[in-house]
């Protein structure tokens, strides 16, 4: 460890004198072009999120974070931009049959140098463009040699540029457990995908992959978290390891599991691992392939869309997997969102006395948030709420009206029968994120709260600057 | 019932000076109730009938005991919070924030902001939610370019007078640089000398040559250009979720949406 930073410090000693990249001359051209093909290699990673860790800024060096993150735009797919998304080489030694970087396929290579990424994330964030670095790669001759491509970008990012805004970077699945460490206490969070929900779908599609190789680095990143956070309440000065937590990533869809699978795998990513987040992505057909779905089939999207649904459930509002889905019942519903879902099949807890129900309860109505439960329980201290100020407070009362009473009065004269109940709120319109014509599925018109749905799209958008 | 209307200036200076008056018309006429005094940052257009206009001058001084009151008795948070509101663009604003005030002082309660059953706190934090919104698109949609002084400058329009809000966030965040936003709206320049404690300067005049980018500038632009553009999924596309997010409002400002 100390060898190849002794190393690497003094390179970059010499580095600082030709800090700047050439951008004007010959090079220019092939600036724009390497980043144009790295862009494009690395759009269909999902995780885009700058959250999970407050870092002030310390009066001299450039940067800071803010926990809640920060969107500084939004692509033509919706997708919010935060982070500089890419990949440091689109060279590849593996074949996975869903990813555009496998070695068969015929597609422009580039590689960037540490300086050029560098000298990019600095120039882009100091215009205010991107919250930070999100750094992945293809495979580089071997694992070992591409972390060590990662982690020399990231030394120099931190110790020669000095930034100190948020960086994102992938675990690569058999490097050496030495780099992966060491790049963790650069890094603000760490990813390593897991690519299929499971080790048969890997199997097929993903031949030099394995479970076990994934999961290792995983356990230890997990490990180094725990770890880091001792050393951190032990010494003050500890830099600590990926503090905004890990995340992982599957491919949705290009293989036959089943919601409740993929919902348990994420549940015990959660429970098991600590992740921060699992993101779903929706596959997206680029290569032929008789193991995959047909190009031409569509995105299935609006099954990403009722896992991020039911994912923002296990994390926020502490449902377990098992309340929501079974062995008999393994898919969402694809006209009801899974919450609506589930309180249709519990209707004996409702209705929900908004005065005097628990937070927890109160959660689990249709049309209450995390937020509007959060300022039902404080409002309610000073003066007994009526529908009215629910309204203001953000609740959607369309959606909640058949499962709450305020003072023992319910809004309308309604029936508490699941049939009638669904019938009325089918007649809403869901308002999904996404067209008709981008849905496989039958297309369906439901309802949802907007705000809601900017989370549960994915899109991160933890802003926690209204008075929560 | 007569009633009595302070007209004061819309900033956040003028409504405080407002607040004090108010308190010490209410004393020295022995009015029954807060109720029967309103603030307005507006001229009316109408005067109505029993009510009596009056226009209370900007007084720093009070302003201040004021501020130095709301912070020791309803906290920061709340000063926050007020701050928010009284920056807002909503006409109502100076009363909301002036019956808050009085809310909170009588019942003594760091958590007025919660008492959203109140009407006045209602109005208060709807308007501070908006300020608050949108200082949170200007700290992801400001946008600088890099001047041949070595200046980054940023030109903003925004609908609530947030600058003295987002400039602290920019301080933080580039220490080293000397950076400049303009609110085209206000015709206030927030200026950040390099190490430096930041201020405002309203209509100050510029060279227009002074705001000559540098060469590389192009380059960055460019740059950043082809990867938003590049970073979207084609077969995903979805304008309608790009739109929603991201209002058309804010894009005149923005390098990637330029053509």
């Amino acid at each position: 460890m100390k060898q190849i930073s002794s190393t690497l410090a003094s390179d970059c000693a010499d580095c600082k004198n030709k800090m700047s990249v050439e951008l004007y001359s010959a090079a220019r051209q092939t600036i724009m072009d390497k980043l144009q093909i790295l862009t494009d290699a690395a759009k269909y990673d999902v995780a885009c999120t700058s959250s999970g860790v407050d870092r002030k800024g310390n009066g001299r060096d450039m940067g800071n974070c803010i926990s809640a993150g920060i969107c500084h735009s939004f692509s033509a797919d919706g997708r919010c931009i935060s982070l500089l998304k890419i990949l440091m080489s689109n060279e590849c030694v593996y074949d996975c049959k869903y990813c555009i970087n496998r070695k068969s396929n015929d597609v422009p290579r580039a590689t960037f140098t540490p300086d050029e990424i560098c000298e990019l994330t600095i120039n882009f964030y100091k215009r205010n463009y991107i919250e930070g670095l999100f750094l992945s790669s293809g495979i580089v001759n071997n694992p070992t040699y591409t972390m060590e491509l990662i982690y020399e970008t990231l030394y120099k990012l931190r110790n020669v540029y000095r930034f100190r805004g948020y960086v994102h970077v992938k675990g690569i699945p058999g490097a050496d457990p030495m780099l992966i460490w060491q790049t963790g206490y650069l890094a603000d969070r760490m990813s390593v995908n897991l690519e299929l929900p499971t080790a048969e779908g890997l199997e097929r599609l993903a031949p030099n992959k394995h479970r076990k190789s994934i999961l290792k680095p995983m356990r230890q990143i997990q490990n180094g978290i725990i770890q880091g956070k001792q050393e951190l309440a032990l010494y003050k000065s500890a830099s600590s390891f990926v503090p905004a937590g890990q995340s992982t990533q599957m491919i949705i869809g290009a293989t036959p599991e089943s919601d409740y699978q993929i919902m348990s795998v994420a549940e015990s990513l959660y429970d098991k691992f600590a992740m921060k987040r699992v993101f779903y992505s929706a596959y997206v057909g680029i290569n032929e392939d008789k193991a995959l779905p047909a190009v031409t089939a569509k995105a299935p999207l609006l099954r990403e869309h009722r896992l991020y649904q039911a994912d923002w459930l296990l994390r926020y509002y502490s449902f377990r997997v098992s309340e929501l889905l079974n062995e008999k019942h393994q898919n969402f519903n694809i006209l009801l969102d899974p919450k609506c879902d589930w309180a249709l099949r519990h209707l004996e807890q409702f209705p929900v006395e908004i005065n005097r129900a628990e937070y927890t309860m109160l959660l689990r109505v249709p049309g209450i948030g995390v937020k509007s439960a959060q300022r039902i329980c404080k409002a309610r201290r000073s003066s007994p709420l009526g529908f009215d100020s629910l309204k203001k407070i953000g609740v959607v009362l369309k959606r909640a009206l058949y499962f709450i009473t305020c003072n023992g009065k319910m809004m309308y004269n309604t029936k508490i029968d699941e049939d009638y109940i669904t019938r009325n709120l089918l007649a809403e319109h869901e308002k999904l994120p996404f067209d008709k014509d981008g849905i496989t599925y039958r297309q369906l018109s439901l309802f949802d709260d907007g705000s809601e749905n900017e989370k549960l799209f994915g899109l991160d958008r933890e802003r926690n600057t209204a008075y929560v | 019932m007569y009633e009595y209307v302070l007209l004061c200036e819309d900033s956040m200076e003028g409504i405080l000076s407002g607040v004090y008056e108010a308190y010490r018309f209410k004393k020295e006429n022995n009015i029954e109730s807060h109720d029967s005094i309103h603030l307005s940052v507006t001229n009316p257009d109408i005067c109505r009938l029993f009510t009596e206009y009056r226009t209370i001058e900007t007084n720093y001084e009070n302003a201040d005991k004021v501020i130095g009151t709301i912070r020791k008795r309803l906290g920061e948070e709340v000063y926050y919070r007020l701050c928010l509101a009284m920056v807002s663009c909503f006409e109502e604003k100076a009363d909301a924030v002036y019956h808050t005030i009085v809310l909170g002082l009588r019942e003594n309660d760091k958590m007025i902001m919660d008492r959203l059953g109140e009407d006045w706190v209602q109005r208060t934090f709807r308007f501070a939610r908006a300020s608050s919104n949108e200082l949170g698109h200007m700290v992801e949609y400001t946008r600088f370019s890099e001047l041949e002084n070595g200046v980054l400058y940023a030109k903003i329009n925004v609908k609530h007078h947030i600058l003295q809000f987002l400039m602290p966030h920019f301080a933080d965040r580039l220490p080293s640089e000397n950076f400049m936003i303009y609110d085209e709206n206000t015709d206030v320049y927030g200026i950040h000398p390099k190490q430096k404690e930041w201020y405002l300067v309203q209509g100050m005049e510029i060279d227009q040559s002074m705001l000559n980018a540098t060469a590389a500038e192009e380059d960055y632009q460019e740059l950043f250009k082809r990867f938003c553009k590049t970073i979207a999924i084609e077969s995903r596309t979805n304008k309608k979720l790009q739109n929603s997010f991201l209002p058309l409002r804010f894009r005149p400002n923005m390098t990637e949406f330029q053509p």
